[in-house]
């Protein structure tokens, strides 16, 4: 996607506003301390939706009384229909695995253009439950699948079928009765490639748009499926769940290692997405008017903060650590904000000083969440052509110059030492899962994936550099030609060089290395809540938490969902 | 079998990878055959000729060059398949047609000379304009040509079987003729032709393009379950220390 000019004059040149600097922003432990925002793929799919009134209606509802059978949901857009097809099966619970090499599910569900009949309905049951195993057509755009919480399923139906509420705080530590184990789109298993996505189901053309769909789909009909197995349970005692329990019923999801090769794979789309972060910061560093309404909407958005922080659960003391420092930031930027809020600049600098990365990232997202007006319209430039020509005009002493003015990162790790190439990246025989090896005793690093830039930087900096010395006016074009082993890392540095942020520093094979600031990072861009690190290798977390339901399209909507809290129970006895 | 375009590039990118194509190459190869199969080219027919002499690639040569001035330069591709040396040629005629104005690159010992057509199709979209002519055959010579102008999107493309006598030095040769000034649009001669050049336009290219896009791709079951097969070297063994380090 082209930017507009006034997008690119904000960006670069002399009318440029004043991005943060790109060390301070790509370095990876930032990365991993960002929080959902405004621009974050959920808020942004939930604008659009209420904005434009889908209709959203079931089309065929075929449960039995334990909830199993097949469900199609109809979506009616401005422009397309669209259906959601979603299949419940029985699943033993020895059987349950959240791991991509599971192959068995409570539920799986496909997202599919246009109608469907019963020959394609027959289809579909035939592919859809076996994921991976099955194969689909370019009708279908999105194929997932999702295991229930056993933590929570069966007590909230008891619950309801008693004609009780959930109580609020165990649905604080688990949010959400099913979660999804994998979200596939972009032409996996046959289905539609993004290409054709962004270019005939615009409704969908923004990144992980319709894959985010899915889950709030799954979350509406996770609802929907606890109360009718209620229901059916016992007619007479059942009462259905309060409005303000089921909003704070989001979508649990797992997400594993496979996230952090995308981070390295897409790098001109990642720095696209930080781009658009950075530029709604700096809109609103420039632009954004101080007075008496959002210093009161700024303490309340503190306030709702502290408290998500104190109801996110989780038993990983990393991350334990980091609610409780940023519980402390954000007393003490109440406490700095009360001395008096000039400028947005000063707050800034200030919490550079004081508070913890999380709560620097954390003082972003509550800043882009006051001025919509200045963040909201930047969610439509989050797409971009992905290209990366090789320059072979550029002289081999630019590419020099710009491996040491814009990878020093890279070139900053000893290389030498063991520790720096400690781990090896590469693809398991097991449905190709991305692993993580230890190169001093696991065989494989002879077919490592090329995710180690830093390394690869490295090799390519120095081959230049001995090269130049023979050949001071070599140009690039000419170089790969007898250097054809260096193309992929040329080509990469000089894209990137184009680009505002470029490539996220961080040498994913170094001895320290935390993949978890990878899938932090993206999980953020999606809009996901609550990080419960299970290892440095995967996390959950809760989607759609907060989000209005499906009967609320149409309804007033103030997209205030940001950090939802737990109804207290007061609400929870009030809102029917 | 019915497989989308991403897949197959997918699958593409670890059977080269496997292959011993460098990063950057292997990419480059996916890249061709799904572009030639993607735009009607038949990129899948073209693969499928060379899949047999796929691993040896490795073990030829690296590209050469045996002639170079301003405007012009031989390269040696030591009968590498063109997935495999093409593109860093084709770098080298924009370099030289954005210095000189025009240049030629002669590429010899080349096979899968088709595959250019991604490459001289990158080139136009980057502003310069590309010609590409070769042959092949030794009882029957067929002659093919194919140009894209300058930032444009699809290229034009044809092929005629022709009378004429077999030339030992057209024979895995591939000639590029790429400017920066002129848009370069070369036509077959009908006089050595024999029966009809067949033509394909850069509008024609284009439809192909779109039925692609929203249809997918069709492949022989035989053909995708090599291309997986091959791909499968790229892969780890599966131990229980493994699965201690997933996710």
């Amino acid at each position: 996607m082209t930017l507009p000019a006034s997008i690119i004059s904000a960006l670069q040149g002399p009318r440029a506003l004043p991005l943060r600097a790109v060390e301070q922003v790509m370095d990876v432990e930032r990365l991993g301390a960002m929080h959902q925002s405004r621009l974050s793929f959920m808020r942004s799919l939930m604008r659009r939706i209420m904005r434009e009134c889908w209709q959203i209606k079931i089309d065929k509802l075929a449960l039995d009384q334990q909830g199993y059978g097949t469900v199609i949901y109809r979506i009616q857009t401005p422009n397309r229909v669209y259906s959601l097809v979603i299949f419940s099966e029985y699943l033993a619970d020895e059987d349950r695995n959240d791991r991509v090499i599971a192959s068995k599910w409570d539920l799986t569900m496909a997202l599919v253009d246009g109608e469907i009949d019963d020959d394609y309905l027959q289809m579909l049951q035939r592919n859809v439950p076996r994921q991976e195993a099955g194969r689909v057509d370019a009708r279908v755009f999105v194929l997932s699948r999702a295991n229930r919480s056993m933590r929570n399923f069966d007590y909230i139906v008891d619950k309801l079928a008693g004609g009780e509420q959930p109580d609020i705080a165990k649905l604080s530590a688990v949010g959400y009765l099913y979660r999804t184990t994998a979200v596939y789109g972009s032409g996996k298993l046959g289905m539609a490639d993004w290409e054709k996505v962004s270019s005939c189901f615009v409704d969908f053309n923004r990144p992980f748009s319709a894959e985010m769909f899915v889950c709030l789909m799954l979350r509406n009909f996770s609802l929907l499926q606890v109360e009718h197995i209620a229901k059916n349970k016992s007619v007479d005692s059942f009462r259905p769940m309060k409005t303000e329990i089921k909003r704070f019923i989001g979508i649990g999801n797992s997400t594993g290692l496979g996230m952090a090769p995308y981070l390295i794979n897409h790098p001109l789309l990642i720095n696209r997405w930080i781009e658009m972060r950075e530029l709604a910061l700096a809109r609103i560093r420039v632009l954004g008017a101080i007075d008496t309404k959002v210093q009161q909407q700024l303490y309340v958005l503190l306030e709702r903060a502290k408290q998500y922080t104190e109801q996110t659960v989780t038993e990983d003391e990393g991350q334990t650590a980091n609610n409780k420092d940023l519980l402390e930031d954000l007393t003490a930027l109440e406490k700095n904000i009360r001395k008096g809020l000039h400028d947005w600049d000063s707050l800034l600098v200030w919490s550079e000083r004081h508070c913890s990365l999380q709560g620097q990232e954390m003082l972003v997202s509550l800043m882009l969440e006051l001025y919509p007006e200045l963040v909201d319209d930047l969610e439509n430039y989050l797409v971009v052509d992905e290209m990366m020509d090789l320059d072979p005009l550029m002289p081999l002493k630019k590419v020099q110059q710009i491996i040491q003015k814009r990878y020093g990162w890279a070139l900053s790790y000893d290389f030498s030492s063991p520790q720096a190439l400690q781990y090896f990246w590469y693809r398991s025989q097991e449905k190709m899962e991305p692993r993580l090896g230890q190169a001093s005793f696991e065989p494989g690093e002879d077919r490592q994936m090329p995710l180690g830039i830093a390394w690869e930087v490295r090799k390519c900096f120095d081959l230049v550099t001995s090269h130049l010395q023979s050949d001071p006016q070599q140009s690039t074009g000419h170089f790969v030609l007898v250097q054809p082993q260096l193309r992929g890392i040329l080509r990469r540095g000089q894209s990137m060089n184009k680009s505002s942020y470029g490539d996220i520093q961080v040498n994913l094979l170094d001895e320290n290395v935390l993949p978890m600031h990878l899938l932090r990072c993206k999980l953020a861009f999606f809009g996901v809540g609550k990080f419960d690190p299970k290892s440095k290798l995967w996390v959950r977390n809760t989607m759609f938490q907060g989000a209005p339901l499906l009967e609320e399209i149409g309804l007033p909507f103030n997209d205030d969902w940001f950090m939802p809290l737990a109804p207290s129970d007061g609400q929870a006895k009030e809102a029917s | 079998m019915h497989i989308s375009m991403i897949e197959l590039k997918a699958a593409l990118r670890r059977c080269f990878e496997a292959s011993g194509y460098f990063v950057g190459n292997y990419e480059d190869a996916a890249e061709m055959i799904v572009w030639l199969e993607k735009h009607g080219l038949q990129g899948l027919a073209e693969f499928t000729s060379m899949l047999p002499y796929l691993c040896q690639d490795q073990d030829k040569p690296l590209s050469t060059i045996v002639y170079e001035d301003s405007c012009a330069i031989v390269i040696d591709s030591h009968n590498r398949s063109s997935l495999n040396c093409i593109a860093a040629a084709v770098d080298v005629a924009y370099l030289k047609a954005q210095e000189a104005g025009i240049a030629t690159v002669t590429v010899r010992n080349c096979h899968n000379r088709r595959f250019v057509l991604k490459a001289i199709t990158d080139c136009g979209r980057r502003g310069v304009s590309v010609a590409a002519y070769w042959q092949n055959g030794k009882n029957k010579v067929t002659e093919y040509t194919a140009s894209i102008k300058a930032g444009h999107r699809y290229p034009s493309y044809s092929e005629a079987l022709t009378d004429l006598n077999y030339c030992d030095q057209q024979q895995q040769s591939l000639t590029i003729i790429c400017s920066a000034r002129v848009d370069l649009q070369p036509s077959l001669k009908k006089i050595t032709a024999v029966g009809e050049i067949q033509s394909i336009s850069a509008e024609q290219i284009a439809e192909k393009k779109q039925h692609s896009v929203e249809q997918g791709i069709e492949i022989a079951t035989q053909l995708w379950d090599n291309i997986n097969r091959i791909g499968e070297g790229v892969l780890v063994e599966s131990t229980d220390q493994s699965r201690r380090g997933a996710g």
